[in-house]
């Protein structure tokens, strides 16, 4: 059991330094807090609470190729310890379920898991609308008398629903 | 401290390599024995079906590794249709090649015997349909790509092990693989709130009950200090338990484990929601394959391991097929969507597979494979049509869209009319003799209240079933009618038209005479709503050789003997 | 080396070993007790998931200590790596990396059914302790293993009598690539693909 006490001592050493670290920093630095220097910016609107940082789902991917790479480590260990008695047999084996580990993998970097930017893949067509422009996006109020001529002689369409048509129609998607 | 650890065994590695370079060279330290050739022969034939839909499944993500997005829309489907009857024919070759004979391989994981190529057939037909049914629905849905048919392909490795699985051990993993495989499947509408939630329910439910399982797993272990079969089995045979707590507990444990992935009636919550929610092919699949599988599963723990022990699981069996049969048929009578209904028929269905195994005989075995044999097909191609029906993005699924499809589609209706009299149990179909078979084992036990509960069963279904046929049948009135039909709009007025309606059909039933169509108000009455008759529905062609073949298998089997003679040889457990 | 220098500084090897056994569960234990603590009591589960991560430290120590490196080494990669990787990226989807208000709870009577539960949980196995009868045909393992010799019997087991289910693992990780692909993928295709009537589902979404 002495053979543990390194482990021990290490640990003993760790929590010490780290302890020591976190205590002398706050002895040592300077510290004068002015509202300036706590926001975020120097000017405009000082915000109440920080927004929420979301990461996009897509990560998850890059977690899922730590995962498995990690469970195989899981099973090298052992195959590590007894190499020498499976020699090639042992070899084969673990070569065969690395290989579908390693299907899976080019799988997922296929699947864009590495591609950390924006995404590139609009297929040849440009990004977004041409059309778009401030007038077709900006959303126009109707006048009221707009409103009355179109309401006015033409019979309304029916509605799916039965409400009487005449709501303005969308002139673009919000956003 | 990890890295200590790590250097220790390396460290051993390290120093006991050193003395052992040949494999007959002498050892040194202890971790090299003389003859240090550690080694296992592996019966690759044994696993063959599952080898070749694991490997199908490996080829196709690879395939779509190295291949540019969207570069071969239809090649995903051809191939894992091919890997499925490569699969079939591994599956019948393992048939010839294994015989009667039966040995457990691979380390006494793995049971070679008639009873896993069986469910390696049924497996491997159940790939081929689901491959071709897909096909379509995906497309029209807009969700083709290489995930669905790897995780089709993947699902099976799954169900084909468990089947194969000569221990507990192995049947979990195989219960898992499939498992997981279908959640994902069950999510795979991606557009569809209703099918995030079928995966998710199924998630979580079925997560609870593999827990479930694997407790019961290690009470078995405890109780019999195996958790193989053959082990289990003679360690049972050598012992008479006094006090069996820990047995009877692991035991009950298992069955409600692999209750709940077959469906039966205390664990069927989940199963009409996401029976509703999956995409519909999907559906078909996840019925015949789960079931298949978790039917292998208990009938390899229960009839095979705990064969001693009948006394004890019958009447659990027998309880737990009562209710099935009774409630999967009530309920199903209640339903108004046609998945929901077919959700709760195929709890109905799974409770005669348990007649079959609640007799715990030879002849209710083979009643029960033969059951799971030609359910698959029905089932299959019952999604299929209704996945044709439903129109894109899954609008449809209520009764009403059924009605008149004899009119639009005279074949279509023709074919769900042979799936849904097999699944009534009709003579000529594959259904009766299914029937037949597992009720012919249980009056051969004497259980006569079990085969009386289980034909009233099958006449409660037969309204339901029935009660769809006619609706598919009753739209040629509708037609004759003076004036097209205006269908009411709005939710509450809907659903008034459709009772309406309904009882309009069972009156034409009863006199067969032509009544007028219910008049409806036209005030509410829509000119934009299409009225379903007028719809026309594409049949793409690999749908069409699907229900084609599964219409043929299922009246094929009512009529002839080879199948139930296949599930009869396929009874030979080890 | 470290430690032989140590005993042979001190003189007493033997009283040292039981001395050192001691120290070692005592710190594995303060160290689970801590991370459990946090995990419960801190309100931010950023700090919360590396506080389990102190916990699972600590079981690995534990299992030191019973001469299980196998189970030492699984605990800190699969655990302490995979698992809480997992967690921590969970959160921060959900973007609950902040302080949360104490949510209502849903089921008012949730906290005492718990600690009654468990009491109860408590009790059934104090009981079943006692229960000598019930027949069991598990083997009895006696003996401890030396260190490095459970990964040895382990090794043996995974590439001989287990190598099916060994290699079978593999196909649970595809499955769940493919899943993750799946689910983690956005809702249609791109919008320059999708018809009009799908850009307006989409965008209702």
């Amino acid at each position: 059991m002495e053979q543990y006490l390194p482990i021990v001592l290490l640990l003993a050493l760790v929590v010490g330094f780290s302890v020591a670290s976190a205590i002398g920093s706050r002895l040592l630095a300077p510290k004068r807090r002015t509202g300036a220097k706590e926001g975020p910016y120097e000017s405009g609107i000082v915000p109440r609470y920080s927004p929420a940082a979301r990461f996009p789902v897509r990560f998850y991917l890059v977690a899922m190729i730590f995962i498995i790479f990690d469970i195989e480590v899981v099973f090298l260990y052992p195959w590590a310890v007894m190499y020498r008695q499976l020699w090639t047999f042992g070899l084969a084996e673990m070569a065969a379920f690395a290989i579908v580990v390693f299907i899976a993998f080019a799988y997922l970097v296929s699947n864009g898991a590495l591609d950390w930017g924006p995404r590139q893949r609009t297929g040849g067509r440009p990004p977004a609308d041409l059309a778009r422009s401030t007038a077709a996006t900006v959303r126009r109020v109707p006048r009221p008398e707009e409103l009355i001529e179109r309401a006015g002689p033409e019979p309304r369409p029916l509605e799916p629903d039965g409400a009487p048509g005449g709501a303005p129609p969308r002139q673009a998607q919000p956003a | 401290m990890i890295q200590s650890v790590l250097f220790a065994g390396v460290g051993h590695l390290a120093q006991s390599g050193s003395g052992c370079l040949g494999p007959n060279g002498t050892s040194i330290t202890g971790l090299c024995t003389s003859d240090n050739s550690l080694h296992m022969p592996v019966a690759y034939r044994s696993i063959l079906p599952m080898l070749v839909l694991f490997i199908g499944a490996l080829v196709l993500l690879l395939v779509s590794a190295l291949l540019s997005k969207r570069s071969r829309p239809g090649l995903y489907p051809v191939l894992s249709t091919a890997v499925g009857l490569a699969a079939l024919v591994a599956s019948v070759w393992e048939w010839y090649d294994v015989g009667n004979r039966g040995v457990s391989t691979i380390g006494g994981q793995i049971f070679y015997d008639r009873f896993s190529v069986f469910f390696g057939v049924v497996v491997s037909v159940t790939v081929v349909l689901a491959s071709l049914v897909s096909d379509s629905y995906l497309r029209r849905e807009g969700l083709d790509g290489v995930e669905a048919y790897a995780l089709i392909l993947l699902a099976g490795t799954g169900a084909v092990l468990m089947a194969e699985a000569a221990g507990l051990i192995m049947l979990f993993l195989g219960l898992e693989i499939m498992s997981i495989a279908l959640y994902v499947m069950a999510a795979y509408h991606r557009r569809r709130t209703e099918s995030g939630e079928a995966g998710f329910k199924y998630f979580i439910l079925g997560s609870f009950s593999s827990a479930i399982f694997l407790y019961g797993v290690a009470l078995t272990y405890g109780a019999t200090g195996s958790t193989r079969f053959q082990d289990i089995a003679g360690y049972l045979a050598r012992n008479t338990l006094v006090h069996d707590g820990v047995l009877l507990a692991g035991m009950a444990l298992l069955i409600v484990g692999l209750g709940f992935k077959v469906a039966a009636v205390p664990f069927h919550f989940w199963t009409p929601d996401v029976y509703q929610g999956s995409p519909t092919p999907f559906t078909g699949y996840m019925a015949a394959l789960a079931k298949a599988a978790g039917f292998a599963g208990l009938l390899r723990t229960l009839t095979g391991a705990l064969s001693s022990q009948q006394a004890n699981w019958r009447p659990v069996i027998w309880l737990i097929a009562v209710l099935t049969l009774l409630i999967g048929s009530v309920m199903a009578i209640a339903q108004r969507d046609l998945k929901r209904m077919m959700a709760y028929s195929s709890i109905s269905q799974a409770g005669y597979v348990l007649v079959g195994l609640q007799a715990g005989s030879a002849a209710g075995t083979a009643g029960s494979l033969f059951y799971l044999f030609t359910y698959a097909f029905v089932i299959v191609g019952t999604f299929a049509v209704l996945g044709l029906i439903q129109g894109p993005g899954e609008a449809r699924n209520d009764l009403g869209a059924i009605r008149g499809l004899a009119r639009r589609r005279p074949g279509l209706a023709m074919a769900m009319l042979v799936f849904l009299l097999a699944q009534a149990g009709v003579p000529l179909t594959s259904g009766f003799l299914a029937k037949f078979y597992v009720i012919e084992a249980s009056v051969q036990r004497g259980q006569y209240p079990l085969a009386i509960i289980a034909m009233l069963a099958a006449a409660i279904a037969a309204f339901f079933y029935l009660r769809i046929a006619l609706l598919m049948y009753a739209g040629e009135g509708e037609a004759a009618g003076p004036a097209p039909a205006l269908e009411p709009a709005g939710g509450g007025a809907e659903a008034a038209g459709e009772a309406a309606g309904e009882a309009f059909v069972a009156d034409g039933a009863l006199t067969a005479g032509l009544q007028p169509v219910p008049s409806l108000d036209g005030a509410t009455a829509t000119l934009t709503w299409e009225p379903p008759p007028e719809e026309r529905i594409a049949i793409p062609p690999a749908v069409a050789a699907t229900l084609a073949i599964c219409v043929v298998f299922t009246i094929a089997a009512g009529v002839s003997s080879p199948i139930i003679d296949f599930a009869r040889h396929a009874t030979a457990m080890i | 080396m470290t430690a032989a220098l140590l005993a042979a500084a001190t003189g007493s090897g033997a009283h040292l070993a039981h001395a050192s056994a001691w120290a070692v569960f005592g710190v594995g234990a303060a160290l689970i007790l801590t991370g459990a603590f946090g995990v419960v009591l801190l309100r931010n589960p950023v700090h919360s998931a590396l506080m389990l991560v102190i916990t699972l430290i600590g079981v690995a120590l534990e299992f030191i200590d019973e001469s299980a490196d196998f189970l030492a080494a699984v605990q800190i990669i699969v655990y302490a790596g995979a698992i809480v990787i997992l967690f921590l990226f969970v959160i921060m989807f959900l973007a609950v990396d902040r302080r949360e208000p104490a949510a209502p709870e849903p089921t008012r009577a949730q906290r005492p059914l718990a600690v009654l539960l468990g009491l109860v949980a408590l009790a059934e196995l104090l009981i079943l302790s006692r229960v000598q009868h019930w027949s069991s045909g598990a083997h009895h393992v006696a003996g401890s293993l030396k260190g490095g010799e459970d990964v040895q019997k382990l090794g043996e087991s995974i590439f001989t009598r287990y190598l099916l289910p060994f290699e079978m693992t593999a196909a649970l990780l595809v499955i769940a690539v493919v899943a993750a692909v799946v689910l983690s993928r956005r809702h249609g295709r791109v919008a320059a693909e999708m018809s009009p009537a799908e850009q307006e589902e989409a965008t209702l979404r």
